[in-house]
């Protein structure tokens, strides 16, 4: 009994991204600002996203994943890098070019209070892109509106009210209503469940799945709940001081991790089951996550790696070693099998012998 | 004798839209030693219990009724000066955003001899000394250069950490902790609660650990309290709970998690949104969002009775029991029936 | 921190330069003719234009303010009076006390004002010292200066003969009327106290809301969880946090003050630099008024300073980035 995404895409690569970075500069200087230092967010990522599938991104607090996707959606300018969507290259093209691009190109926020504009009502917060793009008559623009609220759940007579009468998850649906109201083709959940309870995550998370098999819908999905991003996701991408530290299919990465860190990850998230939580011994990693100020040398998991291998690891950056079926993982001494317990993890002999 | 007991704890706050009920009847203990988990959505009042037992509502809105035996004493009804005593001595209590619970202007040695220095009579090089020790105790490196630092010059993980140093200075015998890792990556969370398990055997400190992370519960709890709006949908032990649940609510929230141990196409949702505390719903404060609801929920609330067989697992509900052990098994094998 | 400072002089100095070019800049667009003011009542237009040519005041804009500066920073003076050729540099030296001794004063018993009733009613909200303090607010803040100065001085100063109604007495001359410490306080107590009342409203507005607002911080519910006492709790948590916004509008409402002691210097006839940059004003005597403006550009440009590295030292987030 498997249940995925929606198939696992079945389509051609609509969004392909090829060494994506953003680096902020950091500067001083009394009367002259010159840059001192720079914050390397995103240092590298590579990665494509098949029509109708549903790629998760998973990371901790500084890995670069919420910089990556605003890049995508150029919000951002990319310091260097490709973005290619839909066939076309988005990297640098002007306001003006990129804004048909948005029609297919629509975004989930986190903050389902922050948002909305709380001064605007609910109907013109979902038709605002539909006026943009000039897509239909005022009439039809307000049937559709209500015709979306209804697809998320909501009462399509609560067009004229406005965000504050609605609780966090309803928000959340008007976000979704709102990304889904230009048809586009890929939508870039930026941690859309992470400020909601429990159950009403569930209901978005349902609502997500639901319309990606309705209206075939590409998903990447941004999270730092490795739970949440496993039930929505077909492939899950792991990134660590804003690189790609392992990129799998969903089944594989959970039950078979290559790299250190997705091990030490996968083991710290409690799971709701108090006979395996018992046995569980999670691999405590030491120290807090480096800032992407200075990040480490070489391969950036290094001071904190349990299978660390002193003159290789600190000296030569690991690439993206591939496990075959689009596994790969950017480790030296990757995992030989999972689970591991802590002392089992320090024990590394083997360097990874296949290359990309 | 438990160390802690709480009978029908109620606590209204006085707002401008009228009389908000945060806590309506709620009644647990917590033995020496143990760990109690209160889950719950926000706004179900496991906070307000919480703050409510050590007594740090504000003072102008919230009534508060009932008993909290600590040791016993009736916190409740304590004076103010015995009450204080009490905080951060034996009992203490760390909360949720380690970034603004700590006083920016004071360095954290300040803070942390300060805790020392309101309940021994000791010098401060003395208290000075103990906070080091602490802080060693829970891991801060260079502890001796850090302890001159300000709160801000640390990480969320490391405030935290501090946070527990200073209410596990003076030994309590009961530590209560409400969401201190929900605001923490995944791996600073195992290491924080690697930290608070660890010394908790080194300290025989008991422990209530507040969340709404079931996962979290399941790993360091001995107890359970499950609240819903309010009061209390069922209690038990922590395997009781996860294993044989015994209220629609249980089930819902054990059902809509997305886990790592098992494979579902759709979660269970339970449908609506938590009831204002303003105007609950009447009888049962779940009925409006059941599957099961029935008459009765409507008008009648539930009283905690004990699942047979299970005189220490208790649960609010009308439901009869064949059904809900139908129910149970369902859901352990992965289908629950949704409404709507 | 070092960084900080030497930015901040800089800016200073910037600041410095724009302040007395626009003043400059004033001058010359009003229509005026000082030549024909400082010559006299009798003068006849070759006199005037004597006069004129003396003063340099033929010369282009450019020139003439070149020289003021050259003035300024070469020789440390500020030009003579066109009016009464006095050195302007003495007349700011004279009048200055005076207006130190009413901004200073008046901000002292400010303070002590509002910092008790803004601290007493965040403590006790809705009680009677509150509702109280709030009247208090509204009727400081509606009521304009000279109103309540001409009121006070009416009553206390005339009626009832407390306290004298105009003149200033010096601290440490006294000539052989009056003079000294206590004469110099009586004759300021009416001033202190119609200047300071706008302020105070202000004020206790603000340490009320700043106050209030910290009480429900986390840190203090730390603090009370730790089973601090509520006084420890106040004095350790509370007013140092809530008290810091304060020290920052204080630096720039002494800058603000200096200009509304003009008012309060009128009424209680004090010889103070704003009752000088009046007369000045009616003369059309430009160096008076540029020099006065110069040298209150400078004390309210130094003071903010000295407010900005005060704040940093109180406040340790500033002091380490």
């Amino acid at each position: 009994m498997s249940a995925n995404g929606s198939g696992g895409g079945s389509g051609d690569d609509l969004l392909v991204v090829e060494d994506l970075v953003k680096h902020f500069p950091v500067t001083r200087g009394i009367v002259f600002q010159k840059e001192v230092a720079t914050v390397k967010a995103v240092d590298g990522i590579s990665f494509t996203v098949k029509e109708g599938e549903t790629l998760g991104v998973v990371g901790e607090s500084g890995c670069g994943k919420s910089t990556m996707a605003r890049c995508l959606m150029r919000l951002l300018d990319p310091t260097s890098g490709k973005i290619t969507f839909n066939g076309r290259d988005i990297t640098n093209l002007s306001r003006a070019d990129m804004r048909p691009v948005r029609r297919e190109l629509m975004m989930i926020f986190q903050d389902p209070y922050a948002s909305l504009n709380p001064r605007k009502r609910v109907g013109f917060i979902v038709a605002e892109a539909l006026q943009v793009h000039k897509i239909g008559s005022d009439s039809e623009i307000k049937r559709r509106v209500q015709e979306l609220l209804e697809v998320v759940g909501l009462n399509p007579e609560h067009y004229n009210r406005f965000p504050h009468e609605f609780s966090g998850g309803q928000r959340q649906r008007i976000g979704v209503a709102r990304a889904l109201a230009v048809n586009p083709k890929l939508i870039v959940c930026d941690e859309p469940v992470s400020a909601l309870d429990v159950s009403v995550q569930a209901q978005i998370l349902n609502l997500l799945k639901d319309l990606q098999k309705e209206f075939g819908l590409t998903y990447v999905f941004i999270a730092h709940d490795l739970n949440v991003v496993r039930h929505i996701s077909d492939r899950v991408m792991v990134m660590y001081l804003g690189k790609c530290a392992e990129i799998a299919d969903r089944n594989q990465l959970y039950v078979a991790p290559k790299h250190p860190y997705t091990g030490a990850l996968l083991s710290a998230v409690p799971i709701p089951n108090p006979a395996l939580g018992r046995l569980r011994q999670p691999i405590v990693l030491e120290g807090d996550v480096p800032s992407p100020i200075n990040p480490p040398s070489a391969c950036r998991f290094h001071p904190r790696c349990p299978r660390f291998h002193e003159g290789h690891c600190d000296v030569e950056e690991p690439e993206l070693y591939s496990f075959g079926e689009g596994h790969r993982a950017a480790c030296h001494y990757p995992l030989e099998h999972w689970p591991m317990k802590a002392d089992e993890m320090r024990v590394a002999d083997r360097p990874v012998t296949t290359s990309s | 004798m438990a160390l802690l007991e709480v009978n029908d704890l109620r606590t209204s706050f006085r707002t401008d839209d009228g009389i908000v009920k945060a806590v309506d009847g709620i009644s647990f203990s917590v033995d020496k030693g143990k760990t109690l988990g209160i889950v719950g959505e926000s706004g179900c009042g496991k906070s307000v219990t919480c703050l409510s037992i050590m007594g740090l509502n504000n003072k102008q809105s919230a009534i508060s009724s009932g008993e909290a035996v600590f040791k016993g004493e009736d916190l409740l009804t304590m004076s103010a000066r015995r009450l204080r005593d009490l905080r951060g001595n034996d009992v203490a209590m760390i909360f949720q955003d380690p970034m603004t619970s700590l006083n920016p202007v004071h360095t954290i040695g300040k803070q942390l001899n300060e805790a020392v220095l309101l309940h021994r009579d000791v010098s401060k090089k003395e208290a000075r000394a103990r906070s080091l020790e602490l802080l060693k105790a829970v891991g801060i490196p260079r502890a001796d250069r850090r302890i001159d630092d300000y709160p801000h010059q640390f990480s969320g993980g490391m405030r935290q950490r501090v946070m527990i140093a200073m209410s596990l200075i003076n030994e309590p015998d009961l530590l209560i902790a409400d969401e201190p890792t929900t605001a923490l990556d995944v791996t600073t969370q195992a290491q924080i609660l690697n930290l608070m398990l660890k010394l908790q055997e080194e300290f025989n400190t008991a422990i209530i650990m507040i969340t709404h992370d079931l996962g979290v519960v399941a790993e360091i709890a001995d107890d359970v309290v499950v609240m819903y709006a309010g009061r209390v949908a069922e209690e038990g032990t922590v395997d009781e709970i996860f294993t044989r649940p015994h209220h629609p609510y249980t089930w819902g929230l054990l059902g809509s998690l997305p886990r790592l141990d098992a494979d579902v196409e759709r979660l269970v949702q339970i449908q609506g949104q938590p009831p204002s505390l303003l105007n609950p719903p009447r009888g049962c404060r779940f009925h409006p969002r059941c599957p099961y609801v029935m008459d009765v929920c409507k008008a009648e609330e539930p009283r905690l009775m004990p699942v047979s067989e299970q005189p220490q697992h208790l649960q609010a509900c009308h439901l009869d029991e064949p059904t809900k052990d139908r129910e149970v098994a369902k859901l352990l094998a992965g289908q629950l029936a949704e409404a709507g | 921190m070092f960084q900080y400072l030497i930015r901040r002089v800089l800016w200073a100095i910037v600041l410095f330069l724009a302040v007395t070019l626009v003043t400059y800049v004033i001058f010359f667009i009003t229509p005026s003719d000082p030549a024909r003011l400082a010559a006299g009542q009798g003068a006849t237009p070759a006199d005037v234009q004597k006069v004129a040519d003396r003063l340099h005041l033929n010369e282009p804009v450019y020139e003439q303010y070149g020289r003021f500066l050259w003035e300024l920073v070469g020789h440390q003076s500020l030009g003579t009076s066109f009016v009464n050729r006095q050195d302007v540099n003495d007349i700011v030296i004279r009048s200055a006390p005076v207006t130190a001794s009413l901004v200073f004063g008046g901000a002292v018993l400010w303070l002590l004002i509002s910092l008790p009733i803004g601290i007493i009613s965040a403590l006790k909200p809705r009680s009677l010292i509150d509702r109280a303090g709030m009247v208090f607010v509204l009727i400081g803040i509606s009521a304009h200066p000279v109103w309540i100065g001409l009121i006070l001085a009416y009553f206390i100063g005339f009626k009832l003969g407390w306290t004298p109604i105009t003149g200033y007495s010096d601290f440490f001359n006294p000539t052989q009327e009056q003079g000294g410490p206590v004469q110099w306080f009586y004759h300021m107590i009416l001033p202190w106290i119609t200047f300071a009342i706008l302020f105070a409203a202000l004020y206790v507005r603000l340490i009320r809301a700043n106050v209030m607002e910290t009480m429900n911080e986390d840190y203090v519910r730390t603090a009370r969880a730790k089973g601090a006492p509520e006084g420890q709790v106040i004095r350790s948590h509370v007013l140092r946090n809530s008290l810091l916004p304060v020290v920052t509008i204080l630096g720039m409402d002494i800058g603000l003050a200096l200009g509304g002691a003009i008012f309060t210097e009128s009424i209680y006839s004090l010889p103070g630099l704003g009752r000088q940059v009046l007369v000045s004003y009616e003369n059309f005597d430009l160096p008076v008024i540029q020099g006065i403006v110069v040298f209150s550009t400078l004390c309210i440009i130094v003071f903010n300073l000295i407010v900005d590295l005060l704040y940093a030292w109180i406040d340790p987030r500033i002091r380490l980035t």
